[in-house]
């Protein structure tokens, strides 16, 4: 009985082995397919019989990628990277400010306002792009960077976050503070903001890596080649029926890298992260 | 009395930490929510002269095939991907929570690699998969000798969707459950063992009664999630063939920025909204228990 006991959970764990190893490969095989196709030369990506490696290594569609006349890819991250930076720092500062307001302070309609803000988790970007454009337009914003940043930087679940975080900074330490004549603000800043460190990294990893995927409101809102953002770029760049396939993928690969290098060296802080914002768009 | 009212003056500093964020929500968030309402009355096509319709567009909405084709497809994508994605994961979290099991940090970064890649590459990755000679395509034939068309048959395009979908999250709610998993205390089990619960008992028994928390906040977000799901369709199908893989969300782009039907788009919005605020305050409400 003991044995045969034994010789079952070994079983269970060789085929839970066998099970999740197939599984973790069907994972991540897309994505290695995509980096080994980048190199093949164009007629090897989608021939018969399949090549998994290429017969020929093709280094030159990466150059390629970044060299094409009607395709200042340089420029695409540029933008993407400059909309990312500052999308980023706007949903810190309103998320950081108003987390800290709404937990630390007790002013009239507190509950109220707050109940408010996080409501608006509830409006799905997808249904507001039409007057958001508008907008964005009457405020002369359409096809800049401002238009791209500062809807993009909105996100009430950041507010949460940061309140809930601030609710665990000990009121004694704030009061104390207040007794040796800090200021509110040197409070805030010297005091609670450092405490708050490992929210902050979340939010960051998360808001960043949302803004770099976004395509439907850099499409709706940038009209000139050289305002678009990487995204945008790469699935009109690919609707072009003849852009070779390796240039395709070797773009591709780049606009995965900043995230996937993120992810590389803070995958704690992205698990982490998803423990703390388990409700992001 | 004095001290009181100096306190009472510092709490409004409050007021000064949360006005940034009240001004820009109320213009580029609550503005915009109450004016797609507004929108969704008149007929304009942005350059010419609005004129008001009242209820119409919502009249053509409801005549359309087109935008009950989409909700149908945004219903049937989201319905698929969510019952998936929850059970993949789930089944996931568990194993790898397992104490037979060790590497856990590879198999979960391996899974969850998806997650961190671009939108837009895998849309472009997978359909080069998903061609007659790609890769998914040869595979099918050689293996199981099926010929699927995955993007050109309006009756697998939207499952070929659904797939990369699945792919694309699964590892997401999966580090999700972890933690849920992870925080229940491991005396639960102890103590089920000493009893003799075997594996299922234990699954029934505690495992999901005390993920009740998380296994909402999956539910909730996948929805979402999949409900808004633009860049896979845009990419790959361009909401077809035969309008088969048609989205809302691709459904509101269209009609307003390439057919300039800016009320009938915002209509579409009000619809797509009320949706969702349904489902989510009918959820909150079932399972009121804490989350948020």
């Amino acid at each position: 009985m003991g044995i045969s006991n034994r010789a079952k959970i070994r079983m269970i764990k060789i085929a839970l082995y066998i099970t999740l190893i197939v599984i973790g490969l069907v994972f991540i095989f897309p994505f290695i397919w995509m980096v080994l196709s980048s190199f093949k030369l164009n007629k090897d990506v989608l021939s018969i019989p399949i090549k998994i490696f290429p017969p020929t290594w093709n280094f030159k569609s990466y150059y390629d990628a970044f060299h094409y006349s009607d395709y200042d890819f340089p420029r695409y991250f540029l933008n993407s990277f400059i909309v990312a930076i500052f999308a980023v720092l706007l949903c810190l500062f309103l998320s950081i400010t108003a987390g800290y307001g709404f937990a630390k302070y007790k002013f009239k309609g507190n509950n109220l306002l707050f109940t408010i803000v996080l409501s608006t988790i509830l409006i799905p970007f997808q249904a507001i792009i039409v007057p958001l454009f508008i907008l964005v337009r009457k405020l002369g914003m359409q096809n800049s960077y401002l238009g791209l940043i500062i809807p993009e930087g909105l996100t009430a679940f950041g507010v949460f976050l940061m309140r809930q975080f601030f609710y665990s900074v000990p009121d004694e330490v704030i009061e104390s503070a207040r007794i040796d004549g800090a200021n509110e603000l040197c409070i805030f800043w010297k005091i609670s903001l450092p405490m708050a460190k490992t929210a902050v990294f979340a939010l960051t990893i998360f808001h960043a890596q949302w803004v770099w995927n976004l395509l439907v409101w850099p499409l709706i809102v940038i009209s000139t080649p050289e305002m678009r953002t990487l995204p945008q770029a790469i699935a009109l760049f690919s609707g072009v029926y003849f852009t070779p396939y390796p240039e395709q993928l070797a773009i591709s690969v780049g606009a995965c890298l900043p995230t996937l290098i993120l992810f590389l060296v803070l995958s704690k802080n992205f698990v982490q992260g998803i423990t703390l914002t388990g409700l992001k768009r | 009395m004095r001290k009181a009212s100096y306190y009472d003056k510092l709490q409004r500093w409050g007021y000064v930490f949360i006005l940034p964020t009240l001004v820009f929500f109320s213009i580029f968030l609550i503005f915009p929510m109450l004016d797609s309402f507004r929108l969704s009355l008149f007929k304009w096509s942005l350059i010419g002269p609005k004129t008001f319709v009242g209820f119409k567009n919502f009249l053509k909405l409801f005549k359309g095939g087109r935008f009950q084709n989409s909700y149908l497809v945004t219903l049937h994508f989201t319905f698929l991907s969510v019952i998936i994605i929850t059970f993949i994961s789930f089944w996931l979290s568990v194993a790898l929570t397992s104490r037979l099991i060790r590497f856990r940090n590879v198999l979960q970064s391996m899974i969850f690699l998806p997650v961190v890649l671009s939108m837009v590459a895998i849309a472009i990755v997978w359909q080069f998969m998903f061609q007659t000679t790609g890769l998914l395509s040869v595979i099918f034939v050689n293996i199981f000798g099926l010929n699927i068309s995955w993007l050109t048959s309006t009756r697998t395009a939207p499952y070929s969707m659904v797939i990369v979908n699945v792919w694309r999250y699964t590892g997401y709610y999966m580090v999700m459950f972890i933690a849920g998993l992870l925080d229940i205390p491991q005396a639960y089990y102890e103590a089920a063992r000493i009893d003799g619960a075997g594996f299922w008992g234990r699954l029934i028994y505690i495992t999901i009664p005390s993920l009740k928390n998380t296994l909402v906040l999956v539910f909730v977000s996948c929805v979402i999630f999949s409900f808004g799901t633009f860049a896979l369709q845009f990419v790959m199908t361009e909401g077809g063939p035969s309008r088969s893989t048609e989205v809302l969300s691709l459904l509101i782009y269209k009609e307003a920025f390439q057919y300039t039907k800016f009320g009938y788009s915002a209509a579409i919005s009000v619809i797509y909204f009320i949706t969702l605020l349904i489902f989510s305050v009918t959820q909150l409400r079932i399972f009121k228990s804490g989350t948020i």
